[in-house]
Formats: C-alpha cells, structure tokens, sequence
C-alpha cells in the first residue's frame, strides 16, 4: 500500500501511518444507536508496553475487535506498521503479525489444552497434514511451557482452573507469533502472585522477543507497574495518556473511576 | 523485527515428541471397523435379491447423511437442504442420459460437477458471512427447486423423470449381487475419501469452526475458505450419490426419491443417531436408519392400540429413537459406544481422542449454543 489516501497531510497534527506500530485515528464504532467507540485516536509504539484502561463499558473491547478485524469500524483508521487495516479481517491480521485474547475465552472443547494452542501452526490450507507433524506437536509444547500449561496439555479446556483458561488463551495468541499482542483482561479474576507470573511472562515477551502489548485490565495494581504508559477512554472516547504516575495523579481520571462508567 | 518463531526468539525448548493423533492407540476400534467393512464385503452371499437391493439403497442413504455430516456435523453449519445436491446430481445425469444419450461414465461426473456448482452458489454467499445464514437458505432452496420441478415440463413436475434410463454398466433388476457391490464400492470410497479430509488438518479446522469461529479467525485460519471447502466438498459428494443412484436399478430420478422434506430430516436423524462430527459415525448412522426404514416399511406390523400399520410411522418411531440417543449419548452411538467399550476393557481413557474419538464431545449442543448465540445478539464480552 503505498500512497494512503486516508493518511492525514504532513502539516496535520492528526495521527498517521507512521506514528506508531499500531495507530489509529478517529476510530468509531456504533451499534445501532449506541456509540460504543468515539472518534478514538491513539498510536502504539513498537516495543512497548501500553496499558488500556477504562471504566466497565468503555469501549475497550469494542476497540480491541475492530483493531483485530472482527467488527469492521463504523468510522475512521486503523493503521498497523504503516500499512492500512482498516477493513482486515482477523485472521489476515493475524497473518502480519497482530494477535490478541478475549475477554470472555474461546476454548475448542472438544480437544485437549495441545491441540488448541496448536490450532494457530497448522497452515491456513485445504489440503495440509502439517498439524500431524512432530514438528508442529513440538512448538506447541514450547508454547505450552512458556505460559505455564505444561503439565496440562493433556486436559481438555473444561478441566481447566480459571487461571489456566487465561494461560491457554495466551498461548493460543502466542502460536501465532506475533510481533503486538492485545490482551482483554489477562489478570481478571487471578491471584496476585498470579499476576505477577503473567506480568514476568509478559516483560520477558517485549525483552527478549520484542513483542508490542497492549493490556487492558480493571486490575491497577497489577496493570501499573508492568506498563511504561496508559491511554484512558471513558463513554469511548479519550479520556487520558500518559505514563502510569501522570494518570495515577490524573484528577479526570480519578473521577472517571469514582463516578463510574455508564 | 525478526520473523523467526516466538518460541526461537525466546528460546525455549518443546517438550518430547508426541503424537498428534496418535491412531495406533486405537487399534481394537479399527479393527472392528474393518472387520464390519469385510463382513459387508461377503454379506450377498447370505441375502435375497430383495434385501441385497435394500442395502444397495442403504449405502446411498449412508453416503448422503457422511456428506451431510461433513459440512453440519463437522463444521456446525447445519444444512436443511441437503436433497437439493442428491437432486441436481441425480436430475443432471439423468437428463444428460435420456436427452443426449450419454453413457452413465460421463453423466455422473457431470452431475458431480453440478451438484458442486450448486454448492458454490449457495455456500459462497452465506458462508462467507458468520452466522446461521446457510440453514436459512438451505432451508428455501428445495422449496425453490420444487418450483423449478413444477414450473418447466422437461423435469417432469411431481412424478419425475421418465423414460429410459441407463444403468451403471448395464447391470439391470436380476443383477443384485453387481448393483449391491457397485453401491457397496462407492460407499467404500466416499468413506475412505472423507475420513482422509476429516483426518487432516483441514477436519481439525472444521471442528475448530463449529466449536468457535472467533478462535480459528484469531488462530490466522481464514473460517470462510474452510466452510465453503467442507460444503462444496459436500454438495459433490451428495451429487455424486445422487447421479450413482439414479443409473441403479434401485431408484429413479423423482422428488420422491431424491427432493422430498422428509430425506433431510431422515439423513439429520441418522447422524445424529450414530453420532455427529464423526463419519464413521454417520456411515453407521445411515446404514442403520437405512436399513430399518425398509425393513419397517415392509413390515406388516401393526401397532395394537392405536390400530396403525408400523409401516405408516416408522419415521415416528425412528425419531423417538434419535431422540433418547441424543438425550442419553449425545456424542451419538458410535462415541458412546467407544466410551462404553473402553471402561469395560478398562483401558486408561485420558488417551489423547481424535475426532472420531470416544470423547463425550456434543457436537449438538455445541451447535445450539453458536445459534443462541447468534440469535441472541451479543456474543461478546459480557
Ligand atoms: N456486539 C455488540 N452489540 C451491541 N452493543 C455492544 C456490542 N459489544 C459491545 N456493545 C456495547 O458497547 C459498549 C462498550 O462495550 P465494551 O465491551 O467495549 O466495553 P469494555 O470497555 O470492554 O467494558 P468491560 O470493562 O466491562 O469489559 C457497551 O455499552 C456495550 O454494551
Ligand atoms: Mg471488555
């Protein structure tokens, strides 16, 4: 893609292509009569670390299921390492490199914790026999022991405590290879030293594997020391950004919480 | 950023070689399938020519209920209208037949390629999009085409086709034992050809679809390509049925026959009978609806109080089975009956279970749970 007629001019101090690994602008999703997404924008820079935050129904969902394809935005840009993807489905999103976790899981019962983290390295072809190959089998497993699964890749998803259905949806993103992961809610309804394994996996992703995370999570005590910065909407629409101590300080913020969402 | 695997970049080990589907740990299932395979194989030799034509006719029940599996059962997209693909099949290489005098060797590739072309028409739309856009259409379309039927004299309105039609090879009324190995064969060969899909990793996908089409998006599988793969596959297969079918003494090309509303429940209740999501399940699943059908359909029973002739209700009677199987064993009786087989062998059941595993999968729950789901709206985050 190269000239990008929905690209704001040089001169605009609007958000464009090149401002961040993942950038977008304007972005607007309505259902129906409500508007979920309001003219948001907002850029990710590579390698970071990007807190999501925002009251129950904010919109952060709504966000992360147009930036990931599975709603088409009603309105505005997405651009995703200068290339516009406004209109992409998932799985082609996936395919350049951007995966993410959903909020409520989507495990494949009828298969064990292997087999769904495995799904993502079969080859998206008709005729394939990849996914019977040791090699396949072998890089689920890693994957499998880099989120902590490991002793339970033979359960099936149902077997699983809560905090085993976050590590599978995790590893499930993982198997993609991804180069920026949008994760919905990864500490829900986990323990604190829980947390704080998540968050050591989640540093040693961006450290050693140059990953890009965007978090969204209810949870600031254990959000706010993994993140370098944090974008907050409210009803949509952008409330704040900025690093963890400008928006811990932030009155408006303060009073998004406190006042409640919707 | 570099493009090598996660797993690289980070440098972690996989863990020992596992098997994927380990098959071989299945061996006594196997065997059990080929021995039934060979028993069918020897079976005219123990049957009139009457009963071998029933089963002739029970193969080609049996190869519409795999096709129709492999598209519902396997990806969860339920079809309503599956006699639509028997019927362009079997009208298609009839007329080719009768009009143009083709030889049953081209006819029946044809109607293959029809049928397939029907699926392309009615699977690229609705599949394309997410949701039960497919059963809704499906559930027009032989609506649609007994319009068609009704409407233009050279289909031959309700009555169907007649005139001369050629058979497979010549093979004509007193050649059973030729007509049951022809639909014995074919029936051998959509299996073999169905298992080999469904055991790739393309089933694995089909699956994946009907348990959450969010996942397989989010997985970098495109979900469309693989439902309208498994329909189109599946309107082939059922045109081939269908074009086999009607160049056998066993039936002719009539809506009776091939269209009829009750064919589409009949083929749902035999799957779900012997178990959806699995082929052989289906296979066994048609056979035994198949053959029962004719076997209550030629009996002159007659139900005592109620003063009717079990032949008159024996879709009744085969739904009410349907219908405790899916209540007691709802993976169906083939998974049931694996389930059952291993505890009394006692073997270790936390084996890794393929699709056509002894796992208590539901595949009809799962499918009732993505329509609620669709039909309630949100399925998102809440
Ligand atoms: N598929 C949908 N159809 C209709 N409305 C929707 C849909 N998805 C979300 N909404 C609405 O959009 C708004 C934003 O929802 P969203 O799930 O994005 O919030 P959220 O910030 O993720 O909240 P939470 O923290 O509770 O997960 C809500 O009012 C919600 O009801
Ligand atoms: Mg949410």
């Amino acid at each position: 893609m190269s000239a990008d007629q929905d690209a704001p001019p040089e001169w605009s101090d609007e958000l464009g292509p090149n401002d961040g690994i993942l950038v977008m602008s304007e972005l607007t999703k309505q259902f129906g009569g409500i508007t979920a997404v309001d003219e948001l924008s907002f850029a990710v820079q590579e390698e970071e670390i990007l807190g999501f935050i925002g009251p129950n129904g904010a919109g952060k969902s709504t966000t992360f299921n147009c930036i990931s394809g599975i709603y088409p935005p009603t309105d505005g840009n997405i651009w995703y390492k200068g290339e516009n993807v406004t209109d992409l489905p998932p799985y082609k999103m996936v395919k350049r490199g951007m995966a993410r976790t959903f909020q409520s899981f989507r495990p494949l019962e009828d298969r064990t914790v292997l087999q769904n983290i495995a799904l993502p390295l079969v080859p998206d072809k008709l005729f394939s026999l990849a996914g019977l190959r040791g090699e396949t089998i072998k890089k689920a497993e890693g994957v499998c022991e880099l989120v902590g699964l490991d002793d339970r890749m033979d359960m099936t998803p149902d077997e699983l405590p809560h905090a085993g259905m976050l590590r599978l949806e995790l590893g499930r993103a993982l198997a993609t290879n991804p180069d920026l992961l949008l994760l919905d809610e990864p500490f829900a309804g986990l323990s604190d030293p829980e947390v704080e394994s998540i968050s050591d996996l989640l540093k040693q992703l961006r450290s050693e594997a140059g990953v890009t995370l965007v978090v969204v999570d209810h949870n600031m005590r254990g959000l706010f020391p993994l993140i370098d910065r944090a974008v907050v909407i409210r009803f949509g629409e952008l409330l704040a950004e900025g690093t963890p101590e400008e928006i811990r300080s932030d009155p408006m913020v303060k009073e998004a919480y406190l006042g409640g969402g919707n | 950023m570099s493009n090598s695997d996660l797993s690289e970049r980070l440098d972690v080990e996989g863990g020992t070689f596992r098997q994927w589907l380990n098959p071989l740990n299945k061996p006594l299932r196997h065997k059990i399938g080929l021995l039934v395979l060979l028993l069918l194989a020897v079976l005219p030799v123990a049957l009139t020519s009457s009963e071998a034509l029933i089963f002739a006719s029970a193969f080609f029940f049996a190869m519409f209920a795999m096709s129709w599996d492999l598209v519902s059962g396997y990806t969860g997209q339920i079809s309503f209208g599956h006699t639509v693909f028997f019927t362009v099949g079997g009208y298609s290489a009839a007329l080719l037949n009768m009009e143009m005098g083709l030889s049953p060797l081209m006819t029946i590739p044809a109607g293959v390629l029809v049928a397939a072309l029907a699926g392309l028409v009615i699977g690229v739309p609705t599949l394309r999009l997410r949701g039960p856009y497919l059963s809704l259409v499906t559930l027009i379309a032989p609506l649609i085409l007994f319009g068609v039927f009704r409407y233009f004299p050279i289909f031959g309105g309700e009555s169907g086709l007649s005139g001369e039609i050629d058979n497979l090879f010549g093979l004509g009324f007193n050649d059973v034992i030729p007509v049951y190995y022809l639909a014995f064969g074919l029936f051998v060969v959509v299996l073999t050809v169905l298992l080999a899909v469904t055991r790739s990793d393309a089933g694995r996908i089909f699956t994946a679809i009907r348990e959450s089409e969010d996942a397989v998006n989010s997985a970098g599988l495109n979900p469309a390509k693989f439902k309208i793969f498994a329909f189109v596959l599946s309107a082939a297969i059922g045109g081939l049925a269908g074009a086999a079918f009607v160049h056998t003494p066993s039936a002719s090309p009539t809506p009776n026959t091939l269209l009829a509303l009750a064919i589409n429940i009949e083929i749902i209740i035999a799957v779900f009978i012997g178990g959806a999501g699995t082929i052989v399940g289906a296979a066994a699943g048609g056979l035994f609806f198949g053959l029962t059908r004719s076997f209550l359909e030629g009996s002159e029973l007659v139900i005592p109080v109620a003063n009717v002739a079990i032949a008159e209700v024996y879709l009744i009677l085969l739904s009410v089975i349907a219908l405790v199987i899916i209540y007691a064993l709802p993976g169906g009786l083939l998974r049931g009956s694996i389930v059952g087989g291993r505890r009394v062998l006692n073997r270790n059941s936390d084996e890794d279970v393929a699709t056509d595993g002894g796992e208590m999968v539901n595949p009809v729950a799962q499918i009732l749970n993505n329509y609620r789901d669709f039909l309630g709206g949100d399925d998102d985050e809440r």
